[in-house]
C-alpha cells in the first residue's frame, strides 16, 4: 500500500465540501458563480497536487531556491505590476488573481529545509549559520510587510522561524532570538501604517468603536456567540444572512458556519485542520531525511498558521489582520497554496522511506 | 563513519523532540480556540442571542384608531376621519435638505418644521418615516400630487385624524386631543416611541384616554446591516379603542347651546357693515369672533354684544343622565387635533370670558336664592318653622348692627314660606336661617347633592363650599358668626356651588324619593331603584315642590310669565350680586343691570324642573352677568325643557 496520509486527503475533501455549502449560504442560498468557482477551484487544485506528488523529491530539493527566487521576484515587482484597493497583493493572472505572499510561505519552507538539512552536526551550533537563513525568511518577510500584509507577513516569519526551531537551533539562540523579537517591537510598531495600527488599537478594545473598525470583530462575536450549541441551522444564520457579517465569503467564513452550525460545528473544523496538522507533522515524524522532516514541520506550521490566525481574529482572540481559512474562505491563492502543500505533503509520504535526498 | 551514523541520529532524535515541542504547542493554541468558542458560544449564547435579536430585529409600534364618542342617539360627538398625510423616507432620497426645501415651496414648511425633521431623521433608522405634514387640504394634496415626479422619497399616507363634527356644541364634554407633550413622555417613555400619537387633554377624552386609545399594534422588521427592512412580521394587530355613547341628546344640546347663548337679545347678520364695524371697534366683540364665534346680538339698549356667557345643565330625573349641558364661551376642539397656531391659542387662552372653562362642573357660583329650598327644607324639618309660619318682611332685616335689605325694597309684607319661595323674600329666609342654624341648613344641603362631587367623568370638577361652623374654623380658623348664617340663608356668602351640582339637587327635590346622582356615559347610568333613598321627610319635599311651583303659578311668584304650557314647570329664580351695593347707591336707587357695565350686572340662575305632575327633566341655568334670574334664566330654562319634552 502507498505511503498516502489518507486522513490528510479525506480531511481536505471535507473541508471543500463544507466551504462549498459555506459559500452557498454566505450568497443568501443561491448556487452563484462563487461558488461554482470554489468547487472547480478545488478539483483543479487536487489535479496539481497529484501532479506534484508524482515528481522525483530530487526535484522539489533542486527547484527550491529558484522557486524561492522567482516568488521574491514577483514580490519585487508586485508595487508595479500589481493589483488591489489599498494594498496591492495581487497579480491579475486572467482567470484569477494571484497572490505571491500566499506560496511565499512555501518557498521559504522550501529553501530553509534544503539549507538547514545540508548542514553538518558542528555546524548547528554556530550562529553564524543562522545568518543565511534568517535571510531567507527576511527577504520575502519584509517585501510583504510592505504591501502592506501584515498578517501574511507574519506567517511567512513565524512559519520559517518554525523550521529554524525544528531543525535544532540550540537553546541558548532561541532564547537570544526571543529576546530579540521582544526587543524590537516598538521597532516594528513605528514602521506600520496607520490602518494596521488602528486594527490592533481596535482589537484591544473593540467596544469602543463598534460601528468603525471594532464593527467586523462586534458582529462576529455576536454571530458566533448567538449560534449557540447547535447553532440557527442551515442558511438561518441571521446575523450572516441580513449582511450584519463582513466578509462573510472570505475571512469570516468560519463565523457564518459557527452561527449556523454552532459549537459543534465550530470544533468539527477545527478537528479536522487539527487531524490534517498532525497528519502532516506524522508524516516528517516518520520520514528518515531532514528535508523531509524540516518541510512537513513548516508545512503543518503554515496550516496551523492559516486556521489559528483566522479563528483567533474571527473570536477576538487575535486583530483583524486579514487571513483566510483555506479551502473553506473564497480565494484562489489561499486554496492553491494548501493543494501544493497537499501534494508537496504527498509527495514527501511516498518518499518518506529515502534517507538522503542529496545523495540520490 | 560510526560518529557520522551517532550525530545524525543525534541530530535526528533532536527534530523529533522539537516536532513534538510545536505539535504540542499548536494543540495547546488549538485548545485556547476550542476554550474561546466555549466561551462565545455555550457561556455568553444567552446574552449574544439577545445582541442578535436586537441586530436582527427594529421594533415598531402601530397605533390604533381611537374609540368613538356617540350620542344617546348614536350620532357621532367624537370619531377618526381619514386623512392625508405627507410623510418621507429618507433611505429613497438623495439629499433630504433639498428635498424639504422643493416641498417648502409647495406647500410652506416652517424653518422649524424643516429642521425637526433634519434632526430626526438623524436619530432613527433612515427607512423609518417621518412625517412631513399631517392633514393635508385637498388643495396641497394636489399641489403636490402634480409635482410627485421631482419628490423623490415623498409618500402620501393615509392616517387617522380626530373630528369633532358637533364643532363647539360639546367642547367641554369630549374635550380634545393633541399630540404627545414632554411631560406625557416623561411619564410614559412608551410614547416616545408612538411617532404621531395624539392623546386626551381634556374632557373625556382625557379621563377616557387609556381606554379609547385602544391597543397598539406591535410591528417587527426584520432589518439587514444597512438598515434596509426585510421581512415584516406582525405581532400583534392594532385594536381600536373602546367607543363611548353618552347620554346627551345631541339635538337637545344645539338648541340648549343656542338658546343659552340667545339669552334675551336678538340675533343679528353678522355681514352685515353695522356689525362689522361694531366688531372691527370692540375688544370683546373681535375676541368672541376670533375663537370661532358667528352669532353675535343686539341687546335691549340696541347695542351689539357677544353671547350670553353661562352653563346649563339638563338632566333626568329618575335617573340622573345628563341629557344636555352646555357652557358658553365654547371652543371647537377639532383646532387641536389638527395644527393648532399659536395665534389660535392665544385667542382661546388670552380670552377675557375663558372658552376653555368647563363652567358646568367648575364654574363655582353662589347659588343665590335657588338656595332657599335648601334653608326651607332644612327648617322645616328641624321644626323651626311650619308651612304656616309668617313673617313680616319691611324691605330689611336689623340684626346686630347691620341690615340686610331684600330685593324688594318696598318689602314683601306679612309671607308664609310658600310665598316667600314665589316671591323670593329674602327677609323670610334671613330670619329662618338664623333659627335653623347653619349646621342643619349645611347638611340639608349635602343630601341634595350640593358641595359634592358629582363625578360624571370630566376632569376638573370644582368642589365649591357648603360651609358649616366646623368648615369656617377649619378653613378660615375663625368662629362662624350668626351673620354668615344670616347671608347663607339667601344663597350668598360663602356657599359656592356649580351648575352640575344645582341640577343635581333640583333632580333631587322633583324625585323626591331617591337620591339621584348625575351621570355622563350611558353605560353608567343606573335605574331609579338603584339610587340611595332621599333621606328627606316626603311632607317637607311636598312642602318644597309647591312652594317651586307657586314661583311660576302664583300671581306674585317671580317666573309667573314663564309658565311652560301643557306641561307645567316648578323652580326657582336666583339672582346673585356680584358687587356690592353701597348705602349711597341704595339711596340714590338701584341702576338697573342693563345700564351697568357688563362686569357689574349680576349673575341671572334658575333651577326648575318639568313636567310638575310627573317630573321628567330638572334643568340648571345660570347667566353670568345676565341680569335677573326670572328674567334672564327663567325662560331660557323653561324654552329647553319645553324642547326636551316636545321631542318626546
Amino acid at each position: 500500500m502507498l505511503a498516502i496520509p489518507w486522513m490528510m486527503v479525506i480531511g481536505m475533501v471535507i473541508l471543500v465540501i463544507i466551504g462549498t455549502m459555506a459559500l452557498y449560504s454566505a450568497s443568501d442560498g443561491v448556487w452563484t458563480a462563487s461558488v461554482q468557482q470554489h468547487l472547480l477551484r478545488s478539483a483543479v487544485g487536487l489535479l496539481i497536487a497529484l501532479f506534484i506528488a508524482f515528481l522525483p523529491i530530487n526535484l522539489l530539493f533542486r527547484t527550491s531556491f529558484i522557486f524561492w527566487l522567482f516568488i521574491v521576484c514577483l514580490l519585487t515587482i508586485i508595487p508595479f505590476i500589481g493589483v488591489g484597493a489599498g494594498a496591492t497583493r495581487w497579480i491579475n493572472l486572467g482567470f484569477m488573481n494571484f497572490q505571491p505572499s500566499e506560496p511565499a510561505k512555501i518557498a521559504v519552507i522550501l529553501l530553509l529545509a534544503r539549507y538547514l538539512s545540508l548542514r553538518t552536526f558542528d555546524q548547528i551550533d554556530k550562529l553564524i549559520i543562522y545568518v543565511p537563513a534568517i535571510f531567507i525568511i527576511a527577504i520575502p518577510t519584509a517585501l510583504v510587510l510592505r504591501q502592506p500584509d501584515l498578517g501574511t507577513g507574519l506567517m511567512i516569519f513565524v512559519g520559517g522561524l518554525g523550521v529554524i526551531f525544528v531543525s535544532g537551533l540550540p537553546k541558548r539562540y532561541v532564547l537570544l532570538g526571543l529576546g530579540t523579537v521582544a526587543a524590537s517591537i516598538p521597532l516594528i510598531w513605528g514602521q506600520l501604517y496607520d490602518y494596521q495600527k488602528a486594527r490592533l488599537l481596535t482589537f484591544l478594545n473593540p467596544e469602543k468603536d463598534v460601528l468603525g473598525a471594532g464593527w467586523q470583530i462586534t458582529q462576529s462575536k455576536i454571530a458566533l456567540g448567538s449560534g449557540g450549541l447547535f447553532g440557527k441551522g442551515y442558511l438561518q444564520g441571521s446575523q450572516s444572512q441580513l449582511d450584519y457579517l463582513p466578509e462573510k465569503q472570505t475571512d469570516f467564513v468560519f463565523t457564518l458556519i459557527g452561527e449556523e452550525f454552532g459549537f459543534v460545528g465550530s470544533m468539527t473544523i477545527i478537528l479536522i485542520y487539527f487531524i490534517i496538522i498532525l497528519s502532516i507533522t506524522g508524516i516528517g515524524f516518520r520520514a528518515k531525511n531532514r528535508f523531509t522532516r524540516l518541510v512537513s514541520s513548516g508545512l503543518a506550521m503554515v496550516i496551523f498558521l492559516y486556521v489559528f490566525v483566522n479563528i483567533a481574529m474571527v473570536t477576538g482572540v487575535l486583530p483583524v489582520v486579514g487571513a483566510p481559512l483555506p479551502l473553506i474562505s473564497y480565494g484562489g491563492t489561499a486554496m492553491l497554496t494548501t493543494f501544493l502543500i497537499l501534494g508537496i505533503c504527498l509527495n514527501l509520504s511516498l518518499n518518506s522511506f529515502k534517507e538522503d535526498i542529496e545523495i540520490s | 563513519m560510526a560518529k557520522k551514523r551517532k550525530e545524525i541520529l543525534e541530530v535526528s532524535n533532536q527534530i523529533s523532540r522539537r516536532m513534538l515541542l510545536v505539535g504540542g504547542m499548536q494543540i495547546a493554541f488549538g485548545l485556547i480556540l476550542v476554550g474561546r468558542l466555549y466561551q462565545l458560544q455555550i457561556l455568553d449564547n444567552a446574552s449574544y442571542l439577545k445582541l442578535s435579536d436586537k441586530n436582527q430585529f427594529d421594533h415598531r409600534l402601530v397605533i390604533a384608531p381611537r374609540g368613538r364618542i356617540l350620542d344617546s342617539k348614536n350620532r357621532l360627538l367624537a370619531g377618526n376621519s381619514e386623512v392625508f398625510e405627507l410623510v418621507v423616507i429618507p433611505a429613497r432620497t438623495k439629499d433630504l435638505k433639498k428635498l424639504l426645501f422643493n416641498i417648502d415651496g409647495i406647500i410652506g414648511l416652517s424653518r422649524e418644521e424643516i429642521n425637526n425633521i433634519i434632526e430626526t431623521a438623524k436619530n432613527q433608522p433612515d427607512f423609518l418615516e417621518i412625517p412631513i405634514k399631517s392633514d393635508l387640504t385637498q388643495r396641497e394634496l394636489s399641489h403636490l400630487a402634480i409635482r410627485s415626479a421631482i419628490l423623490e422619497g415623498v409618500l402620501f399616507q393615509k392616517n387617522f385624524n380626530r373630528i369633532y363634527p358637533q364643532g363647539k356644541l360639546l367642547s367641554h364634554v369630549t374635550g380634545y386631543v393633541s399630540g404627545i407633550t414632554e411631560k406625557e413622555v416623561r411619564e410614559d417613555r412608551q410614547l416616545q416611541r408612538l411617532v404621531g400619537l395624539k392623546t386626551g387633554k381634556s374632557g373625556l377624552e382625557k379621563s377616557l384616554d387609556i381606554s379609547l386609545r385602544g391597543t397598539v399594534g406591535k410591528q417587527r422588521i426584520e432589518v439587514n446591516s444597512r438598515g434596509k427592512p426585510v421581512r415584516f412580521i406582525s405581532d400583534r394587530l392594532p385594536k381600536q379603542g373602546k367607543d363611548y355613547q353618552l347620554t346627551i341628546d345631541i339635538d337637545i344640546q344645539s338648541y340648549a347651546v343656542h338658546r343659552l347663548k340667545l339669552g334675551n337679545s336678538q340675533q343679528v347678520e353678522l355681514a352685515k357693515s353695522s356689525v362689522q364695524e361694531a366688531i372691527n371697534k370692540n375688544a370683546e366683540l373681535k375676541a368672541h369672533i376670533n375663537i370661532g364665534e358667528t352669532m353675535i346680538l343686539k341687546d335691549a339698549n340696541s347695542k351689539y354684544v357677544p353671547p350670553e356667557t353661562g352653563a346649563v345643565v339638563l338632566m333626568d330625573v329618575h335617573t340622573g343622565a345628563i341629557i344636555a349641558m352646555a357652557s358658553s364661551p365654547a371652543y371647537d376642539p377639532n383646532l387641536f387635533a389638527g395644527r393648532l397656531t399659536n395665534r389660535a391659542w392665544h385667542n382661546l387662552n388670552q380670552h377675557p370670558r375663558v372658552p376653555l372653562l368647563n363652567r358646568v362642573i367648575a364654574g363655582l357660583y353662589s347659588p343665590g336664592s335657588t338656595f332657599k329650598m335648601v334653608v326651607y327644607a332644612a327648617a322645616l324639618e328641624a321644626g323651626v318653622v311650619s308651612s304656616d309660619t309668617s313673617y313680616s318682611c319691611k324691605g330689611f332685616f336689623e340684626f346686630g348692627d347691620r341690615n340686610f335689605y331684600c330685593w324688594q325694597e318696598k318689602g314683601h309684607g306679612v309671607v308664609n314660606g310658600r310665598q316667600a319661595i314665589a316671591q323670593s323674600c329674602d327677609v323670610y329666609f334671613y330670619q329662618i336661617a338664623l333659627k335653623t342654624g347653619i349646621d342643619r341648613i349645611q347638611n340639608m344641603a349635602i343630601r341634595m347633592g350640593l358641595g359634592a362631587m358629582t363625578d360624571i367623568g370630566i376632569p376638573g370638577e370644582k368642589l365649591g363650599i357648603m360651609p358649616n361652623r366646623a368648615w369656617k374654623k377649619n378653613n378660615r380658623g375663625t368662629v362662624w358668626t350668626p351673620g354668615e348664617t344670616v347671608i347663607a340663608g339667601i344663597g350668598q356668602g360663602f356657599v359656592l356651588t356649580t351648575p352640575i351640582q344645582l341640577a343635581v339637587m333640583t333632580a333631587r327635590l322633583a324625585n323626591g324619593k331617591k337620591a339621584v346622582k348625575a351621570s355622563l356615559l350611558a353605560q353608567s347610568v343606573q335605574s331609579s331603584e338603584n339610587f340611595l333613598p332621599l333621606t328627606i321627610n316626603s311632607s317637607v319635599l311636598r312642602e318644597i315642590q309647591r312652594s317651586m311651583r307657586s314661583v311660576i303659578s302664583s300671581a306674585r311668584g317671580t317666573a309667573r310669565k314663564y309658565e311652560l304650557d301643557g306641561y307645567g314647570m316648578a323652580g326657582k329664580t336666583g339672582t346673585v350680586q356680584v358687587k356690592r351695593i353701597s348705602k349711597i347707591e341704595r339711596d340714590e336707587g338701584i341702576i338697573d343691570n342693563i345700564d351697568r357695565r357688563w362686569k357689574d350686572r349680576d349673575h341671572a340662575l334658575f333651577v326648575g324642573y318639568a313636567p310638575y305632575d310627573d317630573p321628567k327633566y330638572a334643568i340648571s341655568v345660570i347667566v353670568e352677568h345676565g341680569g335677573s334670574g326670572s328674567s334672564m334664566a327663567a325662560p331660557i330654562a323653561r324654552d329647553i325643557l319645553k324642547f326636551a319634552l316636545e321631542r318626546q
